[in-house]
This record gives structure tokens, C-alpha cells and sequence, in this order.
């Protein structure tokens, strides 16, 4: 009995090291190395994504923990080595399992105006009137310009597709994951097409002579 | 759609603070493990990886998945 001990903690404790981790991962993987990674994402996972899951919190962990290791296993020679194996791992089961759910969650939802798109001229952004909270009138005259002058540019240079996701992520708030699902995208093509978006709206500020700071010291 | 003065001004804000470096969600990925690893150490990853902190600030899935790392990794070590 005390030799199985002594077996059970040795070899439970010989996957400290990243080298020890990524030998037992790799073919032929310990299977013993898994259990004891797929138990540590448990418990890490529970406690970080309960406040996002309203029920069956632990049959969805044990789901995403099992995904998760899947890809884990899968990626296991691109680990670099620059933080610990299990730090890594968990990088990829929190994601697995937050991407999950922002999915699940904009399918409960009634976004109905973003599922189909197109309808009701969505891309445009119009123009109204700004009520000013500024009491000089020459202030609130001033600011007024700027703002149509900003809509204006945004309307000129950006395109449907910037707009689109403009939008949705600056102004719904919506997750990048959910509006990239939408848009048949992935999330880094999304980001650079906003990014594009702001770096085009700022050149063009730059041009017509209008510093973005100053606006906003004036807004 | 319409646009309120308080949604440009969040759009002015994010465009005054664009900038050709930053990174996108695929390179904050890569990198997020380091960035966490060295804040569970006590360290300063802001100053080291200034390019991971700014898209972190910026992006708010990303950011949602840092938070959710950390506290997963404080809870297995």
C-alpha cells in the first residue's frame, strides 16, 4: 500500500516541470498526465466562468475541459515554453469554454436587427441634431459642426462592412466572437477591419486639419 | 443608426487612440499566456508586453478571457 503511494505521488508530482508536462502529452501520451491535466482544468474553470453559467456549471466545465484538452493535445508542439504548461492549457479551455458561451448566448438572444442584415438601411449612420450640454451657444455651435463634420468622414470613408461592425461592437457592445460568427469572419480579421476603420477616420480628421483631441476637449 | 453625442465621443476617443502598432486577437492569444504567467508572479507584464496591454484595453473579449485566466490559474495553484 505504501509503495502505491509512493508511485501515485511520484508520478503525479514528476509533470511539475514544462518538459515533463509536454513528454506526457505527447504520443505516446500518459494517460495519467491527462487526468491529472483535465481535473486541474476543472477546477480552474469553475470558478472563472461560474458567473457566466446560469446552471449545470459542472456538466458544462467536464464539456469544456474534454474540448478543450482535444486542442490541447492537438497544439501541444506549438507550446513555446514561455509560461507554465498549465497556464497555457487553461489559456485555451477559458476560451473554449467563454467562446461557447457568448455563442449560446447570442443565439437566446433577440438581436433580430443583426441576423439580418440589410434591413432598414442599418449601415448608414444618420445625422440629428447633438443636444449640447454646453450653456455658451458659440461653444454648442462649435461642437455641433465638429460632430456632423466626424459623422460626415465616417460616412465618406468607411465602408459597409466597417459600419456593420462599427456598430456592433462600439456602439451595441457586442462580442467580437458573436459579430465575427455573423459576419463569416474570425475575430483578428474582424479587429483589423476596425482597426482600418479607425486608422482611416483618423488620417482623414489629420487631413481636414481637426486633432481627435481637441474634439474631444470640446465635446 | 443613429449616432449620440455620447457614442461619437466614444468613437473619437477610440479613434484619437489608434495607432498602426497595435495588435490584433490572434497575436494577443499567443502572448496571453506569458502576460498572465508574469502577473500571477508578481510582475509587470503592462511594462513588458505594452503591445498585449493595449489591445487587452481595447479588446473586450480578450480582456474578458485574461480576467477569466487569471482567476482560473488562482484557483489551481
Amino acid at each position: 500500500m505504501l509503495d502505491w503511494f509512493k508511485r501515485r505521488f511520484t508520478q503525479e508530482s514528476s509533470y511539475e516541470t514544462n518538459e515533463e508536462w509536454i513528454k506526457a502529452l505527447s504520443q505516446p501520451v500518459d494517460e495519467r498526465a491527462i487526468e491529472l491535466l483535465r481535473s486541474k482544468l476543472i477546477q480552474g474553470l469553475k470558478p472563472a466562468l461560474h458567473k457566466y453559467v446560469d446552471r449545470e456549471l459542472d456538466q458544462f466545465v467536464e464539456d469544456v475541459a474534454q474540448d478543450a484538452l482535444l486542442k490541447i493535445l492537438d497544439n501541444i508542439d506549438s507550446f513555446r515554453g514561455e509560461s507554465k504548461l498549465l497556464t497555457w492549457a487553461m489559456k485555451i479551455a477559458v476560451r473554449e469554454g467563454l467562446t461557447e458561451l457568448r455563442l449560446k448566448r447570442y443565439d437566446d438572444s433577440s438581436l433580430e436587427d443583426f441576423k439580418h442584415p440589410g434591413e432598414g438601411g442599418r449601415e448608414e449612420l444618420t445625422s440629428l441634431t447633438f443636444a449640447s450640454d454646453l450653456t455658451d451657444p458659440e461653444q454648442a455651435t462649435h461642437e455641433q459642426l465638429a460632430l456632423q463634420k466626424v459623422l460626415k468622414i465616417m460616412n465618406e470613408e468607411l465602408t459597409a462592412k466597417q459600419k456593420q461592425a462599427m456598430k456592433a461592437l462600439m456602439i451595441e457592445g457586442l462580442s467580437i466572437t458573436v459579430v465575427a460568427k455573423q459576419m463569416d469572419t474570425n475575430r483578428n480579421a474582424l479587429y483589423k477591419l476596425v482597426h482600418d476603420a479607425r486608422l482611416k477616420i483618423k488620417n482623414r480628421l489629420e487631413v481636414e486639419g481637426i486633432d481627435p483631441d481637441d474634439l474631444l476637449k470640446r465635446m | 443608426m443613429e449616432l449620440t453625442k455620447k457614442i461619437l465621443k466614444k468613437l473619437v476617443q477610440a479613434v484619437s487612440k489608434s495607432h498602426h502598432d497595435e495588435i490584433g486577437c490572434d497575436d494577443c492569444f499567443d502572448q496571453l499566456d506569458t502576460f498572465a504567467q508574469m502577473k500571477l508572479e508578481g510582475k509587470t507584464p503592462e511594462e513588458a508586453m505594452p503591445l498585449v496591454e493595449d489591445h487587452l484595453k481595447r479588446c473586450q473579449d480578450c480582456r474578458e478571457e485574461y480576467e477569466a485566466l487569471l482567476e482560473a490559474m488562482k484557483n489551481v495553484a
